[in-house]
């Protein structure tokens, strides 16, 4: 009854336009996401990250005649580098921009109805641009991410700040850039950072107080903490490291993770291993470019996969992995897919870890065979980068080897979508490769160091992104759509037999779900480096996407500057819908 | 006045009635017109540059200082944070700016002076090297003796900067041999309290970090400069950058550097600061 007459409570200061007290999405609409159309409350739409919307009113017959409804500027001369994804509630867009800011916007005419800008401190450095990829929310709040490793959480109707925690220390090298999950009142992150000297980790937190609940280094060795004290460690001390180089394994969480109700697992990528030279750290190196799979209660690993245990190519491991049902041989397997940096398409048991498949999603992949039927990569010893110490007298680097993806990935962050109609997995992937050496001299703050050297090459002249339809069942690639720049935004999928992605030329394009035949593209103005959305208000269907040039690619250079030189920056959320008839 | 001042009035003009928040890479005469050299030094790197009650300290502030002084300008330092290598530091510090919007330093201390570095970053110029870096290992000899073969300091505690040189050296060389006995920490400081506190019996660092770490605290200890077998980089030189369009600044602050060299100047700031000077070159 309390809960009915609060809930009434709350109508009223609505209709007496008092909207600090507007009630917001609970922990059920939040888990609901996915099927819920006329909203989308979760990065990933819907916590498995599916990306799939049952939505019909756009398809395959009419998007042909798709066209914007607004456009909003993110303004100021901070025009690069949009990579989130929008949420919509109750008649607002939240949508994050780059430099830490994030804006509430009316979903039906486009206007603004606040801004929250971070204030930045001088000298954060984070490692692949000023990026944010979009934000949470839940009851009365909304949450995003820092470059300076804060996590806030805003009033969502005024964005005035409730709270703010350090979630790292800016000056040691770490940011913050994914979108974080909320779980069962918890809000769940991971930690990003410079390559050098950390250690990845999951951590939960009150979503109400911001209080750290449980923290889960991905590290073996390192000992978790739950209610403010020592909880267990993570794997078994020095199983796969050697002396104390497990204290700075790596390990990075960056990308954030995905979440099943159904098995009430979060699923966590984590990053390569350190230091880069593989000779230095014999051994798997665990969790290192892994999946691990976390009890939301406590912060317990259940289980884990390695997609590239000992990665000697800079093959992280973040990318998400999407929970999903597959159909095989007439039964139905609780699985889930991960497409790997290290340019293969893995198809796990989700309840157990175990291995169901591996197969290739680029065209080219030099570090591995293939993979035996207990999920260990079958290498090829000849295409991993030399020992330095074993170089030729007189010789400053180890053996280069040409390698195959590139350390940029056969895909990089960008988030792939599942259809439940075709059954198919829609993977933006790019086609290059590397060649990689362990340097024997580079400089760091003044003083000499070893790193990696490489340079990155396109493996095609006509076309490096490459976005393909892959049947997890089978591996088969139904169907591939080249773009000649490299593709870095997320993809989205629906029930109107419809995929959609962006492009750093600059358009969202539509394909047919089934053909891969491109039925729509609208030009932006800016590259695409961000993930469309879509929901249902007043009865029509709209899709949304940010548009403005930016990321990792633009700051590599190389032969694959030549793909991309000619793209304009620039920051703005871009609305569509079918004019009314 | 010559026609070039006129033409540096000019053109300084504009720049001094916009925002100071402003104040790009300046070719000399725009740096002589302003009265201000903009220095880039590394943040939180002692001995060279860091905080100290809040104070900017260390031999590269006091030599930029003295480059300021000896141009007649007044220094105004820009702290730089460390990106993953240099040349992204060069990029950030000397010739584009960074990504969060703070304009690039007129000069960058503490470049490293290696060919290869300097051809692939061409748009920064290197110039006015003042001190040779290299490495050191110390130990106390009552614990490990780093005196004679190296392997034989198996199975005593060593500690290094992670990812440092000496890191990949002591985890790399030997067939891995001494891998288990390393220690790693986040900053060469830490390292070297280790050994002063003697946890560990060894510690490897540059000579510079060395001696900073002990200073005070080295009774009975013992500082091995080499030789290091199979160690890829034995030292290398540290001195300035400028952006490829302020060479004239460039000639300018090499022309100053070599008189602070030749009347003892540089040598005096490090020993101010307890640091061995070795000359460029040697």
């Amino acid at each position: 009854m309390k809960r009915i007459l609060l809930a009434t409570c709350a109508m009223l200061g609505l209709a007496a336009a008092t909207p600090a007290f507007a009630a917001g999405p609970t922990d059920a609409d939040l888990m609901n996401d996915a099927a819920s159309t006329g909203d989308v409350l979760t990065y990933g739409m819907g916590p498995q990250a599916q990306r799939y919307s049952p939505l019909k009113t756009l398809n395959t017959e009419n998007v042909a005649k798709l066209v914007p409804a607004f456009s909003f500027s993110f303004g100021g001369e901070k025009q690069r580098g949009q990579e989130s994804q929008p949420i919509v509630h109750d008649g607002t867009i939240y949508v994050t921009g780059s430099y830490s800011r994030i804006w509430a916007v009316d979903s039906r005419t486009g206007e603004e109805k606040w801004q929250y800008d971070a204030r930045l401190p001088d000298g954060i450095m984070p490692c692949c641009d000023v990026i944010n990829r979009g934000a949470a929310i839940y009851g009365d709040k909304v949450y995003f991410g820092t470059l300076d490793a804060k996590l806030i959480a805003l009033n969502k109707e005024t964005g005035k700040v409730i709270w703010s925690k350090k979630m790292a220390d800016y000056e040691a090298g770490y940011s913050f850039t994914a979108a974080p999950m909320i779980v069962d009142g918890k809000i769940i992150t991971g930690n990003s950072g410079g390559e050098f000297g950390i250690v990845g980790k999951v951590e939960a937190r009150d979503a109400n107080t911001g209080e750290l609940i449980w923290s889960r280094p991905t590290i073996e060795g390192h000992i978790g903490q739950l209610n403010g004290k020592d909880s267990t460690m993570t794997g078994k001390l020095n199983a796969s490291w050697q002396g104390d180089m497990w204290k700075q394994g790596g390990g990075a969480t960056w990308l954030g993770g995905t979440y099943d109700p159904e098995t009430k697992l979060i699923y966590m990528g984590t990053g390569n291993p350190a230091p880069w030279n593989s000779h230095l750290r014999p051994g798997d190196n665990l969790y290192t470019s892994s999946t691990l799979a976390i009890d939301p209660a406590t912060g317990e690993i259940k289980w884990h996969f390695q997609t590239t245990p000992h990665d000697g190519w800079d093959f992280d491991g973040v990318n998400e992995f999407i929970p999903f049902d597959l159909k095989k041989d007439g039964k139905v397997v609780k699985a889930g897919a991960k497409a790997d940096r290290n340019g293969f398409f893995f198809v796990l048991d989700r309840t157990n870890g175990k291995f169901l498949s591996a197969t290739p999603f680029v065209s080219k992949i030099t570090w591995a065979k293939g993979f035996d039927k207990k999920g260990r990569p079958i290498y090829d010893p000849a295409n991993r980068p030399g020992n330095p110490m074993e170089a030729a007298q007189g010789d400053t680097k180890g053996k280069s080897v040409f390698s195959a993806p590139s350390f940029l990935g056969g895909k990089n962050w960008m988030p792939m979508a599942y259809s439940q109609d075709t059954g198919l997995f829609y993977v933006p992937a790019n086609e290059w490769g590397m060649d990689i050496w362990n340097e024997a001299i580079n400089y760091k703050k003044g003083a000499a160091y070893l790193g990696a050297g490489f340079t990155i090459k396109p493996l095609y002249e006509d076309h490096i992104g490459v976005l393909r339809a892959i049947d997890p069942a089978t591996g088969e690639i139904k169907w591939e759509y080249k773009n000649k720049a490299p593709l870095w935004g997320g993809v989205l999928t629906t029930a109107g037999n419809l995929v959609f992605t962006g492009t750093p030329e600059g358009y969202l394009k539509a394909f047919d779900a089934r053909t891969g035949q491109e039925v729509w593209k609208f030009n932006t103005g800016s590259g695409i480096v961000g993930s469309p959305i879509t929901w249902e208000q007043d009865g029509e269907q709209f899709v949304a996407v940010v548009s403005g040039w930016g990321g990792a690619v633009p700051l590599w250079g190389g032969e694959v500057a030549k793909s991309i030189q000619h793209i304009n920056q620039g920051g703005s959320l871009w609305v569509f819908k079918l004019p009314k008839a | 006045m010559n026609r070039r001042h006129l033409l540096a009035l000019i053109v300084t003009l504009p720049l001094a009635a916009g925002s100071s928040r402003f104040s790009p890479a300046a070719p000399l005469d725009k740096v002589m017109a302003k009265g201000v050299l903009r220095i880039a030094v590394y943040r939180d790197n002692p001995p060279w540059s860091w905080r100290a009650e809040g104070k900017l300290i260390g031999i590269d502030v006091d030599i930029g200082r003295a480059l300021a002084e000896k141009l007649g300008v007044k220094p105004e330092f820009m702290e730089l944070t460390a990106d993953e290598n240099m040349d992204d530091d060069l990029r950030n510090a000397v010739w584009k700016g960074s990504i969060l919007g703070e304009p690039v330093a007129d000069v960058m201390m503490h470049v490293p002076h290696d060919r290869e570095f300097g051809l692939r970053n061409d748009m920064a110029v290197l110039t006015a090297p003042y001190h040779r870096e290299s490495f050191a290992l110390a130990c106390d000899p009552a614990r490990t003796d780093c005196r004679g073969t190296l392997v034989d300091m198996a199975g005593s505690a060593i500690a290094v900067e992670t990812d440092s040189v000496p890191d990949f050296y002591l985890t790399g060389a030997f067939g891995g041999r001494l891998r288990g006995d390393v220690v790693h920490h986040l900053t060469p400081a830490a390292a070297l309290v280790d050994l002063t506190e003697g946890t560990a019996g060894a510690a490897m660092a540059t000579l510079a970090q060395v001696e900073r770490g002990l200073a005070g605290k080295a009774k009975g200890l013992v500082i091995r400069r080499g030789p290091f077998p199979g160690l890829l980089k034995q030292g290398w030189d540290i001195g300035l950058a400028v952006k490829t369009d302020s060479r004239d600044l460039g000639y300018r602050l090499e022309d100053v550097m070599a008189g602070l060299l030749a009347d003892g100047r540089i040598a005096g700031i490090f020993a101010d600061h307890g640091i061995s000077h070795m000359p460029p070159g040697a």
